[in-house]
């Protein structure tokens, strides 16, 4: 049969032996903090020092994550389809003739997607000039690609993860956070030109947050047996962000490019997490009480209570981020990029005005909640059952 | 009054401080240090210049050059300096690149230091996007391939998931998660379709906005007009502003030596009479003229002008005369050639180089001034503050460059870069003058050009009208 796994099986089930857990988890972990670092290194770089070649540090770190990703992926499909691993072959997909993890398909798929976003992305800059935007066709590529490889990441520890017990389990169950948190973190970068702190009262805002958020919060939420799985995604989100922050000020930079609008002496962190903890907090209380529910249901709930308890908290803190108190090396919003003229919103504390429109988009931020919501609570329970 | 207009006839062309040769060529001097400076900048903005110095002499120890808008409050804050490289083989020659990162009128900020001290020079540099690149064939085919096999292997990966992806170790796939496999390939197949569509109207929107940055010059339409005053015609010229990213006005121009705008105006299709003529600005965006005699036929218009900003431009339009033209009589700087005719027997000679000019190869081309015995004249004047004046105007019209001793950068930007070196770099105050003018300029590309030159010499204006071949 053309669809059936196609090699003597030995059925063995949940007879993986996990008491160490394998050197490509360890370093699919490694390769996506490094990508997480290096992304938010470079858009630094291009607020601080602005110029860059193929060969900065934080490129090194982006393409050190497809690497390593190539490696591990590579080595698994290979091994797995050439009978190295028989162990794993009888827990693989199968796919193109070859054999292997599902997640090791996925981080292929996105290793592939990177390396080709290089070529589009080199193609672009000489088309239509340098990197100006985070937003552009190839860089959605890259970030396609840089996805896919923390989302087979995922799904790799996901399925060691969905056949452990007890202490194995757990462990396991700390890394599926951690890379859960870190599809956060890039969802988030790609919703950063509309999220900064002087945006928070429009409508956009809520927007794009409800399309970057509820799907991997509660997705990885759901998929975990944790009690407070979407808490402790949301608080390593927030930690990561933040400590960005507190770190890269501390390294001195200078603009290399002009227009230069605004002196600039050290790196330019990104703007401070949003508050995701608490809307977290309320899913993870809600989501017992759900479990058993229709899954419209469930997303109606969790969409509008993340909508409705995240609304609440980054308005209120939004006003604190305009304050005196808040421009300091802990909330950092005094940081302005050196493009940044003197008379920009950020330069002078002032919100963007909202929206001519902002109730009609503030209910398409809502509704897009729900359905984002949808697809999370769809993909955590289909997360649950991955054993591959 | 103004009657009827003859007749009116106007294009436009890609330009910008001059047609078709972006590159910029200057000599001047950082302090101390005379250098020939050549800057190419980038035909997409943001882009990579590249910056060519040869010093005239060896004491030059290090260039630092700096690219910053010439004027605004981004003047104020200049990026780190970059350092340009020594080249191993000619002490005296350094190269570097530069990023210019926003269109509009920007300089280069040289800094000079040996062992004179340390000098300063700003060239001014337009900064516009002329051009967008197509995507070489084998590029496009490479991308389309992985494209492909990037969206295959999505479908085929959540085929793989949906139907083995949940099972226990060791067991198969079931005929139901084959068919639910088969289903959501189909679903995924659609959305994957649904991507690259979305992406190919986000590229396409991309594309649009990008068209909408490249460079188009100040449009202007030139009429002829009857003034009640007969038989005075007069030359009209009406500016538009058509669409750019970059906002500018049609009547803020800066006099540059002493002129607001410098118009050529060069008979067609031989280019063997040329007038080089000085409208008065009469209303905003208008500029007009008191033609001289002129024979009917087809000419082609190039007017200079220097925005308030430092952005110089060369706006293009031909012109229709269909009778002869009595006019008025040339006065002031006002000037007239025809190829091969002197109106007192001196002319122009060009010493040229023995081998022909080759195209982006930065040069000097030196012209003489001598009497109808072939001696230098003893009378050489300033003609507008300069030794001379010279256009580089290749024979299919794609190519405009009026060009000053100092090199291609009109006076006005470079009086504005260079505040401290006075109010222009020309010679108003200077006697004893030599019968020569050198001009820095590198034609932009091969083919058949005419150099017009004009020089100036007890009160009569000569012109020199030369042809060259570049290879």
């Amino acid at each position: 049969m053309a669809d059936s796994i196609a090699f003597p099986v030995r059925a063995e089930p949940r007879a993986i032996s996990l008491s160490t857990i394998p050197w490509y988890l360890w370093v699919s972990v490694i390769g996506v903090t490094s990508a997480m670092i290096g992304v938010h290194w470079d858009i630094s770089w291009h607020r601080s020092i602005g110029r860059d070649t193929f060969w900065t540090p934080p490129h090194m770190a982006i393409y050190l994550c497809g690497v390593i990703a190539g490696i591990w992926s590579a080595y698994l499909i290979l091994a797995t389809t050439f009978g190295r691993l028989p162990a794993v072959r009888a827990s693989s997909v199968r796919m193109w003739g070859f054999h292997g993890p599902l997640g090791a398909f996925v981080t292929a798929w996105g290793g592939v997607a990177m390396l080709v976003s290089a070529p589009f992305d080199d193609w672009w800059h000489n088309a239509y000039g340098l990197d100006v935007k985070i937003l552009s066709p190839p860089h959605m590529v890259l970030a396609a690609g840089i996805l896919a490889i923390e989302i087979g990441a995922l799904m790799l520890v996901l399925g060691y993860m969905n056949r452990a017990q007890g202490d194995e389990r757990l462990r396991l169950s700390w890394l599926y956070l951690y890379l859960g948190s870190m599809i956060v973190v890039v969802l988030q970068i790609l919703a950063m030109e509309h999220t900064s702190h002087v945006q928070q009262h429009s409508a956009w805002f809520y927007i794009s947050v409800a399309i970057a958020v509820p799907t991997s919060l509660i997705g990885v939420a759901i998929a975990s047996d944790r009690r407070w799985s979407a808490t402790i995604v949301a608080s390593v989100y927030m930690l990561f962000t933040a400590s960005l922050i507190w770190i890269l000020p501390l390294f001195p930079a200078q603009p290399k490019l002009g227009p230069v609008l605004n002196p600039v002496s050290q790196f330019i962190p990104p703007d401070f997490p949003l508050l995701l903890i608490v809307p977290a907090i309320a899913i993870d209380l809600l989501r017992p009480r759900l479990r058993a529910s229709n899954r419209w249901l469930q997303a109606g709930v969790l969409g509008s209570v993340f909508f409705v308890v995240f609304l609440a908290v980054q308005w209120a803190f939004a006003y604190f981020l305009m304050t005196l108190a808040a421009a300091n090396a802990f909330f950092g919003t005094m940081y302005r990029d050196y493009a940044n003229p003197s008379d920009s919103y950020e330069a002078l504390s002032m919100f963007m005005p909202p929206e001519s429109n902002f109730w009609a988009l503030m209910g398409i931020a809502w509704l897009t909640a729900i359905v984002t919501s949808r697809i999370g609570v769809g993909w955590g329970e289909w997360m649950r059952t991955v054993k591959r | 009054m103004m009657r009827g207009a003859l007749l009116v006839a106007w294009t436009a062309a890609c330009a910008y401080a001059h047609v078709g040769s972006p590159d910029v060529f200057l000599e001047g001097s950082a302090g101390p240090y005379p250098m020939y400076v050549t800057i190419r900048p980038p035909s997409v903005i943001p882009g990579v210049a590249e910056i060519e110095i040869r010093c005239a002499s060896p004491d030059i120890q290090a260039i630092h050059v700096t690219p910053t808008p010439l004027t605004g409050a981004a003047a104020e804050f200049a990026p780190t300096p970059d350092a340009l490289q020594r080249s191993k083989a000619d002490a005296q020659f350094f190269t570097g690149t530069l990023w210019m990162m926003a269109p509009g009128s920007w300089q280069v900020r040289i800094q000079a230091d040996g062992a004179k001290g340390a000098g300063q020079l700003s060239v001014p540099v337009p900064a516009v996007a002329t051009r967008a690149k197509p995507m070489q064939f084998a590029l496009g085919a490479t991308l389309f391939v992985m494209m492909m096999v990037l969206a295959v292997g999505l479908v085929s990966i959540v085929g793989a998931g949906v139907r083995e992806g949940q099972l226990e170790p060791g067991m198969q796939a079931t005929t139901r998660s084959k068919r639910r496999a088969r289903i959501l390939m189909g679903a995924t197949a659609a959305l994957v379709i649904l991507i690259l569509w979305s992406g190919n109207s986000w590229w396409t929107a991309e594309a649009s906005d990008f068209a909408g940055n490249l460079y188009r010059p100040l449009q202007m339409t030139a009429s002829i007009v009857n003034t009640s005053a007969a038989p005075n015609e007069r030359l009209v010229l009406t500016l538009a502003n058509p669409a750019w990213s970059v906002p500018r006005k049609i009547d803020d121009f800066l006099p540059d030596h002493g002129h607001l705008m410098h118009l050529y105006m060069i008979r067609q299709p031989d280019a063997a009479r040329v007038w080089h003529l000085h409208p008065e600005m009469t209303a905003s965006g208008v500029f007009t003229l008191a033609l001289p005699p002129i024979p009917a036929g087809q000419y082609q218009l190039y007017g200079d002008v220097v925005h308030r900003d430092g952005l110089a431009e060369t706006m293009v339009a031909n012109l229709t005369v269909p009778r002869d033209l009595a006019g008025t009589p040339l006065g002031g700087d006002d000037a007239a050639g025809v190829r091969g005719e002197s109106p007192d027997g001196a002319h122009i000679v060009w010493d040229r180089d023995p081998a022909p000019p080759k195209a982006r190869q930065a040069g000097v081309f030196k012209f003489r001034l001598v009497d109808r015995d072939g001696a230098p004249v003893q009378d050489a004047e300033l003609y507008m503050g300069m030794l001379g004046h010279a256009a580089f105007l290749k024979n299919d019209g794609t190519v405009f460059a009026h060009v000053h001793p100092s090199g291609s950068v009109p006076m006005a930007a470079l009086a504005l870069a260079n505040p401290a070196a006075g109010e222009d770099h020309s010679m108003h105050h200077m006697s004893g003058l030599p019968p020569e003018a050198d001009f820095p300029y590198g034609f932009p590309t091969p083919g058949d050009y005419r150099v017009i030159v004009q020089m100036k010499h007890g009160g009569i204006i000569e012109t020199g009208i030369f042809d060259a071949k570049v290879d």
